[in-house]
């Protein structure tokens, strides 16, 4: 069963990389590439986030996969500030 | 001063807005969707007093009133982000960077997605999904519906689907695994649904949380719940089961579903077949809140409001200076909450540009928002309140931290 749609992760490895090495979900993340696919983890991030936290307490203090901008899809010329698309 | 910017144009976005500009300041309300409204603009149904609560009519009527107030709205118009510097906050959208001392987020709620296998078939959506698609945009989703996941926004969305003549199959629970957790345990789904049985025409339910107050006779209830499910508005809800498989060749066909015991776990040889085109997965709101975080605001987890929360104040100001939040950003509720918050925050808002001449009514307003959620139809958690209390002695904790310091 496929968990992040743009870098194909499935629930079994994320599991298995979770159980092996108690990841928080920042480390679940960087061992699987879940959450880093074009979509920005807009469709995986809470399912990452709660296979994460079987293993490892949460801190709510703290989000636990980071934003980061832009957080909707952009243009490179228009993010780089550059007049045109060419 | 410069103009006040709103990022939402849903239901606190639009009555902070209106708040606003009848206040004599200039507000600019920026939304990504084509219509103003928000999450407002699929809701539809009959409160207990024999009203109806139409989504589309109540956003149209926020709508004339803003544009009548002079409210400018500029949709179809993604934020991507937002940054401040030296006192003024940047608000990035594809084509301009717009500026201003006064930035309300009013970004609403996201669903969270229930991992089931086959939920990458076509015809597989989000259970708003299916309501915008119905509500807003006059389209059927399919002919024959299942919905995974019980919980008060299915069953609203169930009856909304009914009304359109699309038929509902079942609702019923995923099966368990580390994502689905409480939303496939029958005994933490039938507890969240005893609190909103008011919304319930069907007996068994409205009976059972006169009966169920302990946890023997809760469990009770859900070892003899009915194995084929209790009928609400005619659409069998069942408790006992829970979706094992979405299955299709190109896109949706039906569900496989199984028995399952009281604490969740599926029993072997159960599983049947119901035919479908398309299946609603319903996972729950959690607060959208992307763009408070890139601004770099503090948050809490808060289980009562739907997940991590911006830390902001009753009057609806978080701990960076210009920065407010109002509506489902800081907790989910529904949308008259959300118009209540939304008239606090604007009220804060002036009251900051005019020197505090709308104390009084800022009081009186944070007052209304407490007496829109005592009354509400629809509650999203049983324990908002406690939720909102949290937020409260975090947000004391964080000023006695900065203040030691
Ligand atoms: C699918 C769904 C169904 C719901 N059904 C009900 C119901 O039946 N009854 C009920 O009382 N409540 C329901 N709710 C709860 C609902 O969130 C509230 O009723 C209410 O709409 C919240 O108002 P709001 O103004 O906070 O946010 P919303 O109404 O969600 O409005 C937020 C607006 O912000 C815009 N936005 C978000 N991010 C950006 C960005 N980066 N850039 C530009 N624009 C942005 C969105 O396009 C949206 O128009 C539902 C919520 C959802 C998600
Ligand atoms: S689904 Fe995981 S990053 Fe897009």
């Amino acid at each position: 069963m496929i968990i992040c749609r743009c870098e194909e992760v499935t629930y079994g490895e994320l599991v298995e990389t979770a159980d092996k090495y108690g990841c928080s979900p920042r480390e679940l993340k960087l061992r699987t590439r879940a959450g880093m696919g074009y979509c920005g983890g807009r469709t995986c991030r809470n399912a990452v986030d709660s296979i994460a936290h079987s293993s490892t307490k949460r801190d709510v203090s703290q989000i636990t996969l980071k934003y980061q901008p832009p957080i909707r899809p952009i243009s490179f010329s228009k993010l780089g500030g550059v007049g045109n698309n060419d | 001063m410069s103009k006040v910017i709103i990022i939402g144009a849903g239901p606190a976005g639009l009555s902070a807005a209106i708040t606003i500009a009848e206040n004599g300041l200039n507000v600019l309300v920026i939304d990504e969707y084509m219509k103003p409204g928000g999450r407002l603009l699929g809701q539809l149904y009959e409160e207990p007093n024999g009203n109806w609560w139409n989504g589309i009519k109540e956003s149209q009527n926020l709508f004339d009133k803003a544009v009548s107030t002079g409210v400018e709205i500029k949709l179809q118009t993604p934020v991507s982000n937002i940054e401040e510097s030296n006192g003024i906050w940047n608000v990035y959208t594809e084509d301009e960077v717009y500026t201003t001392s006064h930035l309300l987020l009013a970004t609403g709620a996201a669903e969270a997605p229930l991992p089931i296998p086959g939920w990458t078939l076509p015809g597989v959506m989000s259970v708003g999904a299916a309501q915008v698609m119905t509500n807003v945009h006059r389209v059927k989703p399919g002919e024959r519906g299942v919905i995974v996941g019980v919980n008060v926004l299915s069953s609203a969305i169930a009856m909304e689907l009914k009304l359109a003549g699309i038929d509902v199959a079942a609702i019923t629970l995923p099966k368990m695994n580390m994502v689905t957790k409480e939303s496939g345990n029958p005994l933490d789904v039938m507890n969240s649904l005893l609190h909103v049985s008011h919304m319930a025409p069907s007996a068994f339910v409205k009976m059972g949380s006169k009966l169920m107050k302990n946890d023997f006779l809760k469990r009770m209830g859900i070892t003899f719940f009915p194995k084929n499910g209790v009928k609400m508005w005619d659409i069998p809800i069942m408790l006992r089961k829970a979706v094992v498989e979405i299955y299709g060749e190109s896109q949706v066909e039906g569900v496989t579903i199984a028995t399952i015991s009281p604490s969740g776990d599926i029993i072997p040889g159960t599983e049947e077949n119901i035919a479908a085109d398309f299946v609603c997965i319903a996972g729950g709101l959690y607060p959208l809140a992307e763009l408070a975080a890139v601004a770099g605001c503090p948050f809490y987890h808060v289980e009562e409001l739907g997940g991590y929360v911006p830390l902001h104040n009753e009057r609806m100001e978080t701990v960076l200076e210009g920065l407010y939040v109002a509506g489902n950003i800081t907790g989910i509720e529904g949308a008259k909450v959300a118009i209540s918050q939304g008239v606090t925050a604007g009220l804060a808002i002036v009251n900051s540009t005019d020197g505090g001449k709308q104390e009084a009514k800022l009081n009186d307003s944070i007052k209304a928002i407490e007496e829109t959620r005592n009354k509400a139809y629809i509650q999203f958690h049983p324990d908002v309140k406690a939720g909102k209390q949290k937020l409260q002695n975090y947000w004391n904790e964080h000023w006695k931290a900065v203040v030691s310091q």
